[in-house]
């Protein structure tokens, strides 16, 4: 019976609420704010204002109003452009070469602040409180490459300097949650550590059977592109992850 | 007629770059080591078919790309082609819903119901209120530079001809005898 009148005031307000596209308000993507992407994106959504990275520029459009993208400054950044982080106000942006730090405090008019040059690597970068975390990965789209990952301190945003370098076998993606770290491994697996010690990651798991390219980790669910699928894990229980599905990803005929 | 304006000069500007490009990366004739580099080809299309962007059903991922998530749900990039959106409030059993079509994507980002992404050239802002009737609601034509060469290092490719289109992505081929590398 509670059942059946829950069901009749759901049926009710998705009646009166949303007519016009014909699904509840919780059957859509409706919140207001920007949602989460993954550490390869070169799109971003910070405050007010969508940033694009290019290979050689940044630029950002106008989103106060959502629905009415307005473009606004561009802004030069060499070239090898790979991905834009947003944190506290500040954009992080991965480069080939090494990682660049913009104040976006001023809606739409980001601040050169520093650059932290690396070896020539492929290197997606995340952060979280003083500390970035960067892959650099070793390919054919970054030749002379390490395989590392670094860890930086950007408490001094003007001066960023690297903290710790730790060997990994092929490090793309990552992801940072409080007191963990994920680490997609390419063809060599994906990696979860413990942050508790945020300068000193220690390893927790390494599962070895998955390809993984990029992660997003958000309320215990870590969420995994690899070359066979589309994974997710529970990492509710921080010594081992828990899969909870896999959308597979099929062969092109 | 000045959407055709726009696309002649459109036109106009991919050929000017691909030109540029392509002197840049012509294989010198003096190079006769045999090449084993991988070898890639245009996919080309017209602009008209570039800009349609539709509602289709949930389809099988092929080249997952970047993803995205907003209120509970998963947006998936199928490389160069478009968006899977994917009902993920119970992380064990997704449910894929629709898959939109948006040739040359391969980014996107979400603030509000709106879902912003390349569409080749083009920026376009997309309504994904109702994953099942995606809107577009603004389209910014020739945010980008057209790209005239494949994403990848190393290769060898046909250098792209604008008269048969936008190139909104690459094959890999066997044909060897091609001018254009990087």
């Amino acid at each position: 019976m509670k059942t059946t009148f829950i069901s009749f005031i759901f049926l009710l307000s998705a009646a009166y609420g949303c007519s016009d596209i014909g699904v509840s308000k919780s059957d859509s993507v409706a919140s207001a704010g920007a949602g989460t992407g993954g550490s390869m994106a070169r799109f971003t959504v910070a405050g007010n204002t969508l940033y694009l990275v290019s290979n050689t520029t940044l630029r950002a459009y106008d989103v106060s109003n959502s629905k009415n993208p307005t473009p606004g400054k561009e802004t030069k950044l060499g070239f090898g452009v790979e991905t834009i982080f947003p944190y506290r106000g500040n954009l992080f942006i991965g480069t080939q070469t090494g990682l660049i730090i913009y104040d976006a405090t001023r809606e739409g008019d980001p601040r050169y602040l520093s650059t932290y040059n690396h070896v020539m690597s492929c290197d997606p970068v995340v952060v979280q409180g003083n500390l970035a975390y960067v892959t650099l990965r070793n390919g054919t789209a970054c030749r002379n490459g390490l395989n590392l990952l670094d860890i930086i301190d950007v408490s001094n945003l003007t001066a960023p300097r690297v903290v710790k370098s730790i060997p990994m076998i092929n490090p793309h993606g990552l992801g940072v949650d409080g007191n963990v770290l994920f680490i997609c491994e390419g063809d060599s697996g994906l990696k979860m550590f413990d942050l508790s010690n945020p300068t000193d990651p220690k390893l927790l798991q390494h599962i070895t059977d998955v390809r993984s390219y990029d992660v997003i980790p958000s309320r215990d669910v870590l969420i995994v592109t690899g070359k066979d699928g589309i994974y997710q894990y529970s990492y509710a229980d921080r010594k081992s992850l828990k899969l909870l599905s896999k959308l597979t990803i099929e062969p092109i005929v | 007629m000045p959407s055709l304006q726009i696309k002649l000069s459109g036109l106009l500007l991919v050929g000017v770059l691909l030109l540029h490009s392509c002197n840049n990366n012509r294989v010198s004739p003096t190079d006769t080591v045999p090449d084993t580099r991988d070898v890639y080809r245009p996919i080309y299309s017209s602009y008209d078919a570039v800009r349609s962007i539709q509602t289709l059903a949930p389809r099988p991922i092929r080249q997952a790309g970047k993803i995205y998530i907003k209120d509970g749900f998963l947006f998936v990039n199928e490389i160069g082609s478009g968006i899977h959106i994917v009902d993920n409030r119970n992380p064990e059993k997704p449910v894929k819903l629709s898959f939109v079509s948006i040739p040359g994507s391969r980014e996107l980002a979400i603030k509000d119901s709106i879902l912003y992404a390349d569409n080749a050239v083009d920026l376009v802002a997309l309504n994904v209120a109702d994953p099942t009737n995606v809107r577009l609601v603004k389209r910014i034509e020739n945010a980008y530079p057209v790209t005239a060469y494949p994403p990848m290092r190393n290769v060898r490719f046909e250098c792209p001809d604008s008269d048969k289109g936008l190139v909104v992505g690459w094959k890999k081929s066997d044909d060897k005898n091609v001018n254009c590398w990087r």
